[in-house]
């Protein structure tokens, strides 16, 4: 089955210097505003209302900070590697390195979901996320996000 | 002056004795050897064939001693049984205490003929004496190999062995009157139990009912609430006895009504027991292994551990597989149930009866018995923490219990203050999260006593007082006690994100779009699962379907869901773990089925 890149070879920051998590949101919310010339205030709220349920650190070093945007077009994906791993009050305590973002429009539903556990099970994936940490650049990067959709195929 | 003398040697002696006791306690616990074994063995060596070589045979003493120390030790089962538990194990621990006492002592019996050459009614006594469980054996074992159990197992056994000692001890009391005053007929039998066990129901409900009222209405003296209650399980005890019922069943019942009503002084009630339960086992298995005969055990060795594997191999599997039938236990957890019916106090206890009464041969019952809880405890003690990692019983995380300080407010039965120290892995200072119901009060730093206002921001080394309801006190430990940090994610993990479960349904379902009942919003995830599951606690991996996705209970702490799991589409099946999924998909179905079948028909 042909499925949708998750994220698009120009929305991955191969290397994010931040401090913590607060300006890991910020940064990415910010980059994520260029390329859907959305307001990076509204996606950091919403990124934000979501971590206040819950910490979106998946465990070993991931995490997918996702919400739904209203006037968003399409599901939106962005992938950032941090230079250093900041601590995401993961569920696992572990710092967090590898940062998925996931919007969704309003009215996506269930492909909001379904993208969403995508991105979810790929990274959770031990070796993906070990090729990812060992990839330093843009198009290393989106090779191994794109990847495991080709080789199901 | 020589009598005062004797005197003073006895109690130095006795005190001695009770000391060992509680020193070898700290042997045990670094081999891990079970507790009460140890316990008899000092008995064993002190006395007349041991080193001590005190001469004690009495007979008529180590009975009433024993029944006082089961007396406090059923009431303080039955205090520390929340109704809640209670409840939920009422019908597989009720039937595993009544029919399967019954059927392990019919199972037993014919072993017991033939190893021991016995008569019928004689293997029958054998086969009751060795009926009861012991709760105390199990949950020490189980605590000091650090094996966590499904609440509703943990919940199961703990229940059955409180309630299957009164049984047993009605039918022993039974058949040594059977023996003792020739045939009787089973009508009259069986009515005799009936008579034993409603007396002492009704004067254990009668009597925990006035424990209440009094600690409660009248204003007694400061440290004199935990005394009354103790005193006042006994007067309970010996009056049911002396109205010809059961005063185990009372003492037990006693203790399920104070420990499930709000009363005054509610901890130090607890604690109090809780001394004077281990003060009780020590003296009763001190006094128990005095009085065995060392020597004469070896010639019943053989005959005792033919019985012994009877009932270990035989009888408690059947009992239990019989008994848990209609209940949803999964195969592993029944093997393991079975396997940790520890015998214990309560099983030597009952075999000095007869010798109480001077039945025929009596002494005979103890030794077997002695030597049958021996090899129980050895056997089947020691390979507890194996037999729960080889099931696989044992719940994935092992929260490291956090050390829980309780202040009762006078004034209000509500609340009280529960202090923990802040450890640096805790939840609470990782994370800042704690449940709703729980407010801070005071922070104590630096041997200041600080408004959480004045304390600012929690630290490492603070101790931390929050107030909050008695009954969900448990429930907190987890947020204070030290845990690692997982490795690595667990490899059977399906959901896809967790969410504390005070997180309201009406939140979750904003930030997916998922659509809810409009009265469901306000509800925190904890009481959705508690409300959806009637029939059960929610347990780890239950699973609640809301639209496209699913809620999966993840962590469960003492019957409440703590972390909810969103599992949010079917999962895709990647092609490493294509079998382990497959292998969860298979067990969910298969539970499924089972469940359906299980179902009674409309």
């Amino acid at each position: 089955m042909p499925t949708p890149d998750l994220a698009s070879p120009n929305a991955i920051i191969p290397a994010l210097r931040v401090n913590g998590k607060k300006q890991a949101l910020q940064e990415i919310a910010a980059k994520a505003a260029v390329l859907t010339g959305q307001s990076d205030k509204a996606i950091l709220e919403i990124l934000l209302q979501r971590e206040k349920l819950g910490s979106t650190g998946v465990g070993n070093g991931v995490a997918i900070p996702h919400g739904k945007l209203a006037k968003l077009g399409s599901v939106f994906g962005l992938f950032a590697r941090l230079e250093r791993p900041v601590d995401f009050e993961a569920l696992d305590g572990q710092p967090v390195d590898l940062i998925f973002l996931l919007l969704a429009p309003e009215g996506a539903g269930a492909d909001h979901l379904k993208a969403l556990a995508r991105v979810a099970r790929l990274l959770r994936d031990p070796e993906v996320a070990h090729k990812l940490r060992n990839s330093h650049d843009a198009d290393a990067l989106y090779a191994v996000l794109a990847m495991p959709s080709a080789s199901a195929a | 002056m020589e009598s005062i003398d004797s005197v003073s040697i006895t109690i130095l002696f006795g005190a001695v004795l009770v000391l060992a006791g509680i020193m070898s306690s700290l042997v045990a616990l670094r081999f891990g050897a079970p507790l009460l074994l140890v316990f008899l063995l000092v008995g064993m060596l002190a006395g007349e064939s041991g080193i001590g070589g005190i001469k004690f045979d009495d007979v008529r003493l180590a009975y009433t001693v024993g029944s006082v120390a089961l007396g406090l030790i059923l009431f303080d089962g039955g205090l520390r049984t929340r109704t809640a538990t209670f409840r939920n194990v009422l019908a597989p621990a009720g039937l595993l205490a009544t029919l399967g006492v019954l059927i392990i002592m019919a199972l037993t019996a014919p072993v017991a003929v033939w190893a021991l050459q016995l008569n019928w009614s004689e293997g029958l006594l054998v086969g009751a004496v060795m009926a009861s469980t012991d709760a105390a054996a199990v949950f020490f074992l189980l605590h000091a190999k650090g094996l966590r159990l499904r609440p509703r197992v943990s919940a199961t056994l703990e229940v059955e062995s409180g309630m299957n000692d009164p049984f047993a001890i009605f039918l022993t009391i039974v058949l040594v009157e059977v023996l003792f005053s020739g045939r009787q007929a089973w009508t009259s039998i069986a009515l005799l139990l009936a008579e034993k066990g409603v007396i002492g129901g009704l004067i254990g409900w009668a009597g925990g009912h006035t424990m209440v009222l009094v600690l409660n209405r009248l204003v007694l003296p400061q440290g004199m609430h935990a005394p009354f209650v103790a005193t006042g399980a006994l007067v309970t005890f010996g009056l049911a006895e002396a109205l010809h019922g059961s005063g185990f069943l009372a003492v037990y019942v006693a203790g399920l009504i104070v420990g499930n009503h709000e009363t005054r002084a509610h901890n130090i009630i607890v604690t109090f027991l809780d001394a004077a339960t281990w003060l009780a086992q020590i003296a009763m298995f001190v006094l128990l292994g005095l009085l065995a005969w060392p020597e004469r055990l070896p010639q019943r060795l053989l005959p005792a551990l033919a019985v012994a594997l009877a009932l270990m191999l035989v009888a408690r599997p059947a009992a239990v597989l019989i008994c848990l039938a209609p209940f949803r236990f999964s195969l592993r957890e029944k093997l393991f149930i079975s396997w940790v019916g520890l015998r214990g106090a309560v099983s030597v206890f009952l075999a000095s009866i007869p010798m109480l009464v001077g039945l025929p041969g009596a002494h005979f019952y103890f030794d077997v018995a002695f030597v049958v809880v021996m090899l129980s405890l050895l056997i089947q003690g020691w390979t507890i923490g194996v037999a729960g990692r080889l099931l696989r019983v044992g719940l994935p995380r092992i929260d490291v219990r956090a050390r829980r300080t309780e202040l009762d407010l006078p004034g209000t039965l509500k609340h009280e203050l529960v202090g923990y120290p802040l450890v640096a892995e805790s939840p609470f200072l990782r994370r800042g999260i704690k449940p709703s119901w729980a407010k801070l009060t005071l922070v104590v730093r630096d041997e200041h006593v600080q408004t959480p206002e004045e304390a600012g921001e929690v630290r490492e080394g603070d101790h931390v007082y929050f107030l909050a309801p008695p009954d969900r006190v448990q429930a907190l430990d987890r947020f204070f006690a030290d845990r690692p940090m997982q490795a690595s994610p667990d490899a059977a993990l399906v959901e896809d994100f967790f969410v504390p479960a005070d997180v309201t349904l009406g939140a979750l379902a904003e930030i997916y779009g998922l659509t809810i009942p409009p009265q469901d919003a306000g509800t925190v995830l904890a009481d959705y699962f508690a409300a959806y599951f009637i029939k059960h606690p929610p347990r780890p991996n239950d699973a609640i379907p809301l639209g496209p996705v699913k809620l999966v209970a993840h962590t469960v702490t003492d019957d409440r869901v703590v972390t909810v799991g969103l599992q949010l589409a079917e999962p895709e099946p990647l092609p490493r773990t294509v079998w382990d999924r497959a292998w969860i998909r298979l067990r969910r179905a298969s539970r499924r089925v089972m469940a359906r079948l299980r179902r009674p028909k409309p």
